[in-house]
C-alpha cells in the first residue's frame, strides 16, 4: 500500500545483503541519505540465496529521490529483488434507490470519472427489483485520495437529488 | 423547591413518581424537600402549595382522564395559580410551531422560574429566543431529556468533556426508525415493520415525525445548538427519511456486511438526518430501540454513548438529572 502526502511514497522494497558484519546497516543507510523515513524492517534470515540475506525494509520517501537510492543501494552491491509502492484507498459504498437503471449509473460514474480519479469502482444490483420500475443498486468505490470521496459524495448527493433517487451513502 | 408539571401523559406521570420517590435523596442532599404543587394537562390543572401526592394524581389521571377537576382557558391561570419555582415542562412535541410547549416555557422564564423540558419543538424552532430569553431572566433552561431519553449526551459534554472541542457527533436518535430498519434486516417490508412497531407501541398513529426523519432532525438542531454552539434551526437541516428504503437495499447492504440505520450527524458545518449504511459491528449499527452516540472530541477520540431513547421513567430520570442540576445551583450540594 503507498500514502501519497504530496510527492512522499510509501516504497516497500526486498533487498539482498552480503551475510556480513554491518551488512543490514548498509542497507537501510541509503535510506537516511536520502532524507527517506524507514517504517518497518525485516531481517530474514530464513530467506537466503547465494549467501545472501533477505531484508525486507518499508520506507517514506520522496518519489523524485527513488533512482538515487537505487544507485546507492547498486554502489554498495545489494542486490534489489523487488521494489513497489504502494498506496492506501479508501473505500465508500453508497446504494441508490429508485429509477436508476444501468443506463444511469453509467452516466453518473462517467459523470464522477470527469470530476476525479477512482482506483476501482463496483455497480451491484438487486436481481429481485431489475423487473420493477424502482430499481436498487449498490456502488462501491476506491480512491487514492479521501478528497476524492467528497468529490463523489457531492456529484451523487447533486445527481440524486436532482433525479428523485434516494441516495444512502457510508459512514 | 416546588415543582409544577406542565403535561401529564407519560412523561408527567413519570416525573411525578420519580420526585415522590427520591424525596430521601433531596432531603439527605439539599436538607429539604422538592415539592410538587402543581400538575397541568391539556384540559385541566391541579394546585396544592402543600404538596401534591404523585399516587393520587396519576390515579385521577387514570380514572378520569384529567389530572384535576379545574379547567383552564389561559396558561397564566393555572401557571399563576401557584408559587413554584421549576417547570417541568413535558407536554407533547409540535415540531411546526413548537406548540402549548413553547408557551409554557416563555411563560415560565418571563416569571422568574427555571425550566426543565423533555419538549423538543419548542428548542428546535426557539433555541436561541429561549436560551437568551433564561439569560435575560437568571434562569436556567435544561433539556437533557429532548436528546436521547435516557441517553447522557448534553450535560457529557457540558460537564464530563467540558473544554474540549467536540469535531461531531453521529448517532441513531429515533428509536421507532431504528426498530423498523432492525425488522428489516429479517427480512421484513417496510410496511410490516411500520406495523409491528405501531402495535407494539413504539411509533405513533402518524408516524411521519419519525419515519421522516423530523424528530431525529429536532434532535441534531438541539445538538448542534446547544453542543456546537450554533444557531440553527429545524429547516435547516438536510433530511432524509427511511420511507424508501425498501428491502433491495438492505439485502444488497447485507450482502456487504453492512446494515441500513438512519443516523443524524451534526458538527460546525454539517446537520443531516439521513440512511446510512454502517459496517456490522460499528457502535452505530445498534439493533431494536436503543438510541447511540458517537462524539469525536479533540483529545478523548471517539465516545460513544447509549440508551433508551424514549419512555417514561427512562427521560424522567434525564429530567431528574436536570432538577439536581438546578438544585445544586439554587441551594447548593
Amino acid at each position: 500500500m503507498a500514502i501519497r502526502i504530496g510527492a512522499i511514497m510509501i516504497v516497500n522494497a526486498e533487498l539482498f545483503v552480503n551475510d556480513l558484519p554491518g551488512q543490514l546497516i548498509g542497507s537501510i543507510e541509503p535510506i537516511s541519505m536520502v532524507e527517506g523515513n524507514i517504517l518497518g524492517i525485516v531481517h530474514n534470515r530464513d530467506k537466503i540465496i547465494d549467501h545472501r540475506i533477505c531484508v525486507n525494509v518499508t520506507f517514506e520517501v520522496d518519489d523524485k529521490q527513488l533512482d538515487r537510492l537505487k544507485d546507492l543501494w547498486k554502489a554498495k552491491d545489494i542486490i534489489i529483488s523487488s521494489l513497489g509502492s504502494v498506496h492506501e484507498t479508501f473505500t465508500m459504498h453508497y446504494i441508490l434507490i429508485g429509477d436508476v437503471n444501468a443506463q444511469y449509473i453509467e452516466g453518473l460514474l462517467k459523470m464522477v470519472n470527469e470530476a476525479t480519479t477512482l482506483d476501482e469502482v463496483n455497480v451491484s444490483y438487486s436481481s429481485k427489483s431489475i423487473r420493477t420500475a424502482s430499481h436498487t443498486s449498490l456502488i462501491t468505490v476506491k480512491a487514492r485520495y479521501e478528497d476524492n470521496l467528497d468529490k463523489i459524495d457531492a456529484i451523487l448527493r447533486r445527481e440524486c437529488k436532482n433525479a428523485n433517487v434516494t441516495y444512502v451513502r457510508g459512514v | 423547591m416546588k415543582a409544577f408539571i406542565c403535561g401529564f401523559g407519560t412523561i408527567g406521570q413519570s416525573v411525578a413518581r420519580v420526585i415522590k420517590e427520591k424525596q430521601d435523596f433531596f432531603k439527605k442532599r439539599y436538607n429539604e424537600s422538592l415539592t410538587l404543587v402543581g400538575a397541568l394537562d391539556s384540559r385541566s390543572y391541579i394546585i396544592d402549595p402543600n404538596g401534591l401526592d404523585a399516587d393520587t394524581i396519576i390515579k385521577a389521571k387514570k380514572e378520569t382522564g384529567k389530572v384535576g377537576n379545574t379547567e383552564y382557558k389561559s396558561i397564566k391561570d393555572a401557571l399563576g395559580s401557584v408559587d413554584f419555582d421549576i417547570l417541568i415542562e413535558v407536554t407533547s412535541t409540535d415540531i411546526k410551531t413548537g406548540g402549548v410547549g413553547l408557551d409554557n416555557i416563555r411563560y415560565a422564564l418571563q416569571n422568574g422560574k427555571d425550566v426543565v423540558t423533555a419538549n423538543k419543538g419548542p428548542l428546535a424552532l426557539h433555541y436561541k429566543e429561549l436560551t437568551d430569553l433564561a439569560d435575560k431572566n437568571d434562569r436556567y433552561l435544561l433539556f437533557e431529556g429532548t436528546v436521547g431519553g435516557a441517553m447522557p449526551i448534553i450535560n457529557l459534554n457540558k460537564y464530563d468533556l467540558a473544554g474540549q472541542k467536540i469535531k461531531s457527533i453521529r448517532g441513531i436518535f429515533n428509536g421507532t426508525c431504528n426498530y423498523i430498519l432492525t425488522k428489516m434486516d429479517s427480512g421484513q417490508p417496510f410496511e410490516q415493520a411500520l406495523k409491528e412497531a405501531q402495535q407494539q407501541g413504539y411509533a405513533e398513529t402518524d408516524p411521519t415525525n419519525d419515519v421522516e426523519g423530523y424528530d431525529s432532525a429536532c434532535k441534531v438542531v438541539i445538538l448542534a445548538n446547544s453542543i456546537f454552539g450554533r444557531n440553527a434551526t429545524f429547516n435547516d437541516v438536510e433530511i432524509t427519511g427511511i420511507t424508501s428504503i425498501n428491502s433491495d437495499a438492505v439485502v444488497l447492504a447485507q450482502n456487504n456486511g453492512m446494515v441500513i440505520r438512519l443516523i443524524g450527524e451534526v458538527s460546525a458545518t454539517k446537520l443531516e438526518v439521513a440512511p446510512r449504511l454502517i459496517p456490522r459491528g460499528h457502535p452505530l449499527s445498534l439493533p431494536g430501540t436503543l438510541n447511540t452516540a458517537e462524539i469525536i472530541t479533540e483529545y478523548a477520540g471517539p465516545i460513544t454513548v447509549s440508551g433508551v431513547g424514549a419512555g417514561g421513567p427512562e427521560t424522567a430520570s434525564a429530567i431528574l438529572s436536570d432538577i439536581i442540576d438546578i438544585m445544586d445551583e439554587r441551594i447548593g450540594d
